[in-house]
């Protein structure tokens, strides 16, 4: 059957046809390459502008913006602090997602659409209203502080808003629906009979997970791992609202260059986030792949 | 089972298109033409609606449209639109910092004062050439007198390194912090490195730095801090909402701030753009600002109550001390200083 249903789509369709593959592929083709790769390539033009206050900026092809980021450790130091941030809510939210979409994705329960449901609700509020939650949580007048306060635990409020901490808190109350739900698919679609195969062999529990379902849920994990890395690559309300004016993260950085009208520069920044971030999702992809098919 | 369509089906088609798509426009369309308006958005774009446009435009047939935006993604787009022949506004809000910047980058219409009635009463340093002033208020010192017993009386007083973290400043008020510190410590508005030093040894002495002028105040209302700068206007609305502050004019003279309204070179209705102006000035509109708002009228017919003005005013003394940035030196140097406000003073 397989192979015959090439064969016979080709002699439905003439090449012609509305439906051919042309035809299916070129509107969201068009609209991408249109939308998304031609600013992108204007912008990548701009990066190698010069910035001039009178003009914002002057039409010329340097280096000198690669070179300022690169050269000073102040903006390295702004890429590092964001690869850090965003590798460890990732690694966090890969870590307290894994059991719980263990969990959905093999409850018999009649409730389980209603819990699924209850993981995807944060999503309907924005990051920034997410934020002003965890800002009156925060604040030193706010919940947290007071009930410790209350319950003489601490005498002074803990200093917890405008710390890389509530930055790493926030971004993970934003990825983890994102995790959850990726894991929860793929776990869903492995036939529960290998565990019980693993079992019936003999392995406990971490064998099972670290023989039978890491392995096969790789998939949801690489792509789970790929979207949070992402977004907490280029967060931008949360760092904004939680990290207050001395936190920096590489998604405030471009937008306060183009508030600065310095948009030859924020293009540069921009395109280093850009490079970083596939990159590293790239290179992780390969070698997790590697390691596994081994 | 698929159909092709003639040329002849198409075309209709898209001659009903066309057809539609000029429909809203028509309805729409009043009888003197369409103003755009490009303003920053919340109380200020509400304001607009309600004491310019409303009374003194829409009802005498213009039709207003606000194109609502911070003003750097405005002034991105004034830029971006530079070298159209048409833009896409006919005036823009920004401060006078921001009106010269845009002014001096060739994106404004010299303003023909001969084209606005209301000219007369606009007090003369609201007269820029490339630029109407619309309201102003000044830059004042603000403290909470259960925290801070001494009350100050100047920018030196405020930028007082012994007052450790009792101190406030606000990250996206950069220039302004830093010329009012400059003044502190005996420098000019064209020199600010002696406020530089300063604010280093505030930091050095525990000064906190807020975000944005709402946690400013927040912190003023949590008692975090008691002393700081602010706009005396933002002072009013906050004793208003129960923040147990207190303004001062500071005697080195408050640095003003000004906001005005440019007109875009390409602006596609001109007549409407100087209409808009014209309205902004008038007597009836520029005291509801003062009401509404806490801004200080640009014209001298409008008449503000004295209690009003006795919180929102500044006495003759004062309003001839009040100080204006060096605009020039501030555009051309803008980005240095930010980028020392983010590196050294922030780091």
């Amino acid at each position: 059957m397989a192979a015959t249903a090439p064969t016979q789509f080709q002699s439905d369709e003439a090449p012609t046809s509305l439906l051919s593959a042309t035809t299916l592929v070129g509107p969201a083709t068009v609209f991408v390459a249109a939308g998304l790769l031609v600013p992108l390539a204007i912008l990548f033009r701009y990066s190698f502008n010069n910035f001039e206050p009178r003009h914002m900026m002057v039409e010329t092809f340097s280096l000198d913006n690669y070179v300022k980021f690169f050269s000073d450790p102040y903006y390295t130091g702004v890429l590092w602090t964001t690869l850090r941030v965003a590798a460890l809510c990732t690694v966090t939210c890969l870590v307290m997602a894994l059991p719980l979409a263990y969990v959905l994705a093999r409850t018999q329960s009649r409730f389980k659409s209603l819990l699924i449901m209850l993981v995807v609700l944060p999503l309907f509020v924005g990051n920034a209203v997410r934020a002003a939650g965890w800002m009156t949580l925060f604040g030193s007048k706010g919940f947290l502080n007071v009930t410790l306060m209350q319950f003489g635990a601490i005498n002074q409020p803990l200093q917890i808003m405008y710390t890389e901490g509530a930055v790493i808190a926030g971004i993970i109350a934003v990825n983890l629906p994102y995790m959850v739900l990726t894991l929860q698919s793929v776990i869903e679609g492995i036939n529960r009979n290998v565990e019980e195969a693993a079992f019936s062999l003999g392995a406990g529990p971490m064998t099972m997970f670290r023989r039978v379902l890491l392995p096969l849920s790789l998939p949801g994990i690489l792509a789970g791992t790929i979207l949070t890395f992402i977004l907490g690559m280029n967060a931008y309300a949360t760092p904004v609202l939680l990290g207050g004016p001395k936190f920096k993260m590489m998604g405030p950085l471009i937008y306060g260059q183009f508030q600065l009208n310095n948009w030859p520069f924020g293009a540069s920044v921009a395109f280093v986030l850009m490079t970083a971030t596939l990159g590293l999702t790239a290179t992780a992809n390969i070698l997790v792949q590697h390691r596994f098919r081994r | 089972m698929t159909r092709s369509q003639s040329r002849r089906e198409v075309l209709l088609g898209a001659a009903a298109l066309a057809g539609a798509a000029s429909l809203p426009r028509t309805a729409s369309a009043q009888a003197k033409g369409r103003i755009i308006v490009g303003t920053w958005g919340g109380d200020y774009a509400r304001l607009l609606n309600k004491n310019i446009e409303g009374p003194l435009l829409i009802k005498d047939g213009w039709e207003v449209v606000q194109d609502q935006a911070g003003d750097p993604e405005r002034r991105s787009k004034m830029f971006a639109e530079q070298r159209l022949p048409r833009g896409t506004s006919d005036v823009q809000g920004l401060s006078a910092l921001n009106m010269f910047q845009m002014h001096d980058a060739g994106t404004v219409l010299p303003i023909d004062y001969g084209k606005l009635k209301n000219a007369g009463n606009l007090l003369p340093s609201m007269k820029y050439p490339y630029g109407v002033g619309h309201i102003y208020s000044g830059k004042v010192g603000v403290y909470n007198p259960k925290l801070i017993t001494t009350a100050p009386v100047s920018y030196q007083d405020v930028f007082d390194p012994g007052h450790g973290n009792k101190l406030g400043i606000i990250d996206i008020q950069y220039q302004y912090t830093m010329v009012c510190a400059a003044l502190a410590a005996g420098g000019k508005v064209n020199d600010l490195e002696p406020g530089k030093r300063l604010l280093l040894e505030c930091k050095n002495a525990g000064m906190r730095i807020y975000p944005t002028n709402e946690a400013f105040a927040q912190g003023l209302k949590s008692e975090e801090f008691g002393v700081g700068v602010m706009w005396k206007a933002r002072v009013v609305q906050w004793q208003n909402a129960g923040i147990p502050v207190t303004a001062v004019a500071p005697t080195e003279g408050a640095l003003a701030y000004v906001s005005g309204f440019v007109i875009p070179k390409n602006s596609p209705n001109k007549d409407g753009a100087y209409a808009y102006l014209d309205a902004m000035l008038d007597k009836s509109a520029q005291e509801a600002f003062a009401v509404d708002m806490g801004y200080n009228p640009t014209v001298t017919n409008a008449v503000v109550a004295p209690d009003l003005n006795k919180r929102i005013g500044f006495t003759p003394d004062e309003i001839k001390k009040l100080v204006d940035l060096d605009y020039d030196y501030m555009n051309r140097n803008d980005v240095a200083f930010k980028e020392w406000w983010d590196k050294v003073l922030k780091s």
